[in-house]
């Protein structure tokens, strides 16, 4: 008796360690809870990239990177995934277009210089060598008039590129291009040293700023293009939230008022130990930390129905130790013995397959695995460790006087049971004949 | 009377009415598998199932509005589209959960072609047509799968499930027997067609696709119909140690079925309303995957109570008389 009130209480702090875990740390929550972006990136090869190298892969990363963090929101992710390509995260974005444009354009800004033909006349344009890989910094600046510009600085080689294209071009045209196409054709009026440029275009002001991020963050060094989005609004996102968690609070309730119904009184220990269940549970997504998405809350919401079948295979089994007449205290001993190989062996395959699943799916998929396979293995956990010791808390020993305290007839309970008549080591095992 | 397990009542006998159980797994089998021959056939993709942007690729644009849509403007919607150069748009209303806090009525969900290059411009081209009839309508979603992914999602789906399928089969046999191993897998097969069969016959009567989430709903359903399946062999087991002198195979398998009865429709019946609950009350992303595994639950249930034990002792019988005839 002793060690079952150590046990009761070593239960009870564990209950409150993760009560306040729960409250202490915030549980993260995926894209389709919260809203936002999930991309996938793919480098492309191109006419003179025949190999995506890994060295290409890193820089990609890199210049994404960039790109994301220039758009201001918080846990943003980058990460590589397989050998060609990057997995973008971006909760809580304002618009997903524009995460999407600043995403996947190249970037590449390009000072080209004319081919004139013997007038003088402008009849191509050729690379001078002068591109964003020169730029130190890019900025938007507002003119006089109310216009938007762009204000470019080079570093020092850059700058003397610049001087020299723009000594060399006096008094002709240049060319900036961006992404391929003109943005601007300026004359060049004086030689420029120093290393400032402008670039002016009709830009509005979002125009211009979204130029200069691209040049801020660098071009990409291989092209790249969007395989795979999911982007969910962060009205849709509350809106599975806030269900899925009425859902959730609907179906445990439900499940509660059966429990009670059907086994009485264990049916509210069995309650006690799924409430139990559910703080450990929430404990542990905080400290691994789990993401909770969508498939998430499905996973754990099903782990609740196997929670509960721990508890019905020990109480149905109970029951017919009862029915044959055994005393309370090895009614629910032998209940909980007997009961335990099929809760082990078909809590083990759940788990196998939940294994199996986390390590060969995509994303989604592993949050609903790993979720899943937490429930089953605290649920093992708190079916034989806290039910049991609350049963036997709450019933004691000798005879069960009051057969419906576990939803039976007084006419279901046999004759008391006679260990002379079964051999011994048949008795070990619980075994009536 | 003392009591004795060997007197356990008798509320079903599946060893009596064996042929009429498996008939009635074989009937509800059926027409999902001719769903399935069926869609292979008719569907340009070949597959025995609707299958939807995660195995094809493609892009889904969803916009949330707050009012009724009619058939009739679906068809507007989708001459709208194709009048704006949209390709073989295919439009559908999702309604989600019934809930009183609510302005999302329903959700206008436009699917079109994998657009990989100038992705913009289809969904600003899509929004423009659908803002214009409903002003307020907003965008929610998009999801956007290439052509190549699609396919490695489908392949990699396969090798999961089958890799689940063995790691079963061995942890079953070392736990129990091969023959119980085998038959689980079988249970396993038959919940799982079952599955599909339902899901194929949705596809081809409600368009109702599939998408990776359904794999993670069928592996579930794997999960859950082994388990379910093991509890009753975990007492055939069990009984077959202490009373196989007093009982023949056949009796100690229907004493076990009835031993289980109660926990098997409890365990059901639980995880059913837990699922119900996701069902009826639960986002509207998350409702054919918790229908999957209704489904797959309803049709496990049967198995484990019906079709297993029915074949485990059919399976012994036939070895037996083949022991004797040698």
């Amino acid at each position: 008796m002793k060690n079952k009130i150590i046990m009761f209480w070593a239960i009870v702090i564990l209950t409150i360690i993760s009560v306040v875990i729960i409250k202490v740390k915030p549980i993260p929550l995926g894209l389709d809870l919260v809203g936002g972006s999930r991309i996938v990136l793919e480098a492309q090869k191109t006419a003179n990239i025949s190999e995506i190298t890994n060295d290409m892969m890193d820089g990609l990363k890199v210049a994404v990177e960039n790109r994301v963090n220039a758009l201001g929101v918080s846990e943003t992710m980058v990460q590589r995934m397989g050998e060609k390509r990057l997995l973008v995260e971006i909760p809580n974005v304002a618009d997903p277009k524009y995460a999407r444009e600043i995403i996947g354009e190249t970037a590449e800004l390009d000072f080209k210089k004319p081919i004139l033909d013997s007038n003088g006349m402008v009849i191509d344009w050729e690379s001078s060598g002068l591109s964003g890989e020169d730029l130190k910094k890019a900025e938007v600046a507002a003119d006089s008039a109310g216009g938007w510009y762009i204000s470019l600085k080079f570093n020092d080689s850059g700058a003397e590129k610049f001087e020299k294209l723009t000594r060399e071009y006096l008094h002709h045209q240049i060319a900036i291009y961006f992404n391929g196409k003109l943005v601007s054709d300026p004359v060049v009026q004086s030689v420029i040293p120093g290393g400032m440029a402008q670039i002016t275009g009709s830009f509005t002001k979002d125009e211009a700023k979204k130029v200069v991020d691209f040049l801020n963050a660098g071009a990409l060094p291989v092209p790249a293009q969007i395989v795979e989005e999911n982007t969910v609004g962060p009205t849709l996102g509350a809106d599975s939230l806030h269900k899925s968690k009425f859902a959730a609070m609907i179906g445990i309730a439900a499940v509660m008022l059966f429990m009670i119904f059907y086994y009485r009184v264990p049916g509210v220990i069995a309650n006690i130990a799924l409430i139990i269940y559910s703080l450990i549970v929430f404990a542990i997504f905080k400290i691994v930390p789990v993401t909770l998405t969508l498939a998430g809350i499905a996973g754990f919401i099903l782990s609740i129905g196997m929670a509960v079948d721990a508890n019905i295979l020990i109480f149905e089994r109970t029951k017919e130790e009862l029915k044959s007449g055994r005393t309370l205290f090895t009614a629910i001993n032998s209940g909980f013995d007997r009961a335990f190989t099929s809760i082990f062996d078909s809590n083990m395959s759940t788990i196998i397959i939940c294994v199996i699943l986390y390590c060969l799916s995509s994303n989604i998929v592993k949050g609903f695995a790993l979720t899943l396979a937490i429930g089953v293995l605290v649920s093992m956990f708190t079916a034989i460790t806290v039910t049991k010791n609350l049963m036997h808390l709450m019933f004691g020993t000798g005879q069960l006087k009051h057969p419906a305290l576990f939803g039976l007839k007084d006419s279901d309970i046999n004759q008391a049971y006679e260990a002379s008549e079964t051999k011994r080591e048949k008795a070990k095992f619980g075994v009536l004949d | 009377m003392s009591y004795s397990v060997l007197n356990t009542k008798k509320i079903i006998d599946v060893i009596k009415y064996r042929w009429l159980w498996l008939a009635i797994s074989f009937i509800f089998i059926l027409p999902g598998i001719i769903a399935m021959g069926w869609s292979m056939k008719v569907y340009p993709t070949h597959t025995p199932l609707l299958v939807g942007i995660d195995f094809t690729g493609g892009t889904i644009i969803q916009y949330a509005v707050n009012k009724d849509i009619s058939n009739s403007e679906i068809s507007q919607i989708r001459q709208n589209l194709s009048n704006n150069d949209i390709e073989n748009p295919v439009i559908q209303i999702l309604k989600p959960a019934a809930d009183s806090s609510d302005d999302i009525k329903n959700i206008i969900s436009v699917k079109t072609k994998f657009a990989s290059d100038g992705q913009n411009e289809t969904i600003d081209k899509v929004s423009e047509v659908i803002s214009k009839d409903y002003p307020d309508s907003q965008l929610v979603q998009v999801t956007s799968v290439g052509p190549v992914l699609g396919k490695q999602l489908f392949i990699n789906s396969i090798i999961a499930i089958s890799l689940a399928l063995l790691a079963i089969v061995i942890y079953l046999t070392l736990r129990f027997h091969f023959e119980f191993a085998i038959v689980a897998c079988l249970a396993l097969f038959h919940d799982v067609l079952f599955t599909i069969g339902v899901f194929s016959i949705l596809g081809l009567v409600y368009g109702v696709t599939v998408d990776s989430l359904f794999i993670t709903a069928i592996l579930t359903v794997l999960g859950y119909s082994v388990n379910n399946t093991i509890v009753v062999f975990d007492r055939v087991r069990e009984n077959l140690k202490f009373y196989s002198k007093k009982a023949t195979y056949d009796e100690i398998v229907n004493i076990s079925v009835n031993q289980t009865l109660a926990r098997s429709i409890n365990t059901s019946l639980t995880t059913l309303l837990t699922l119900g609950a996701l069902y009826f009350f639960g986002g509207v992303t998350t409702k054919d995957f918790v229908l999957v595994m209704i489904i797959g639950v309803l049709a496990g249930t049967y198995s484990s109570i019906f079709f297993a034990n029915t074949l485990i002792a059919l399976w012994h019988e036939i070895t037996e008389k083949k022991m004797k005839a040698n």
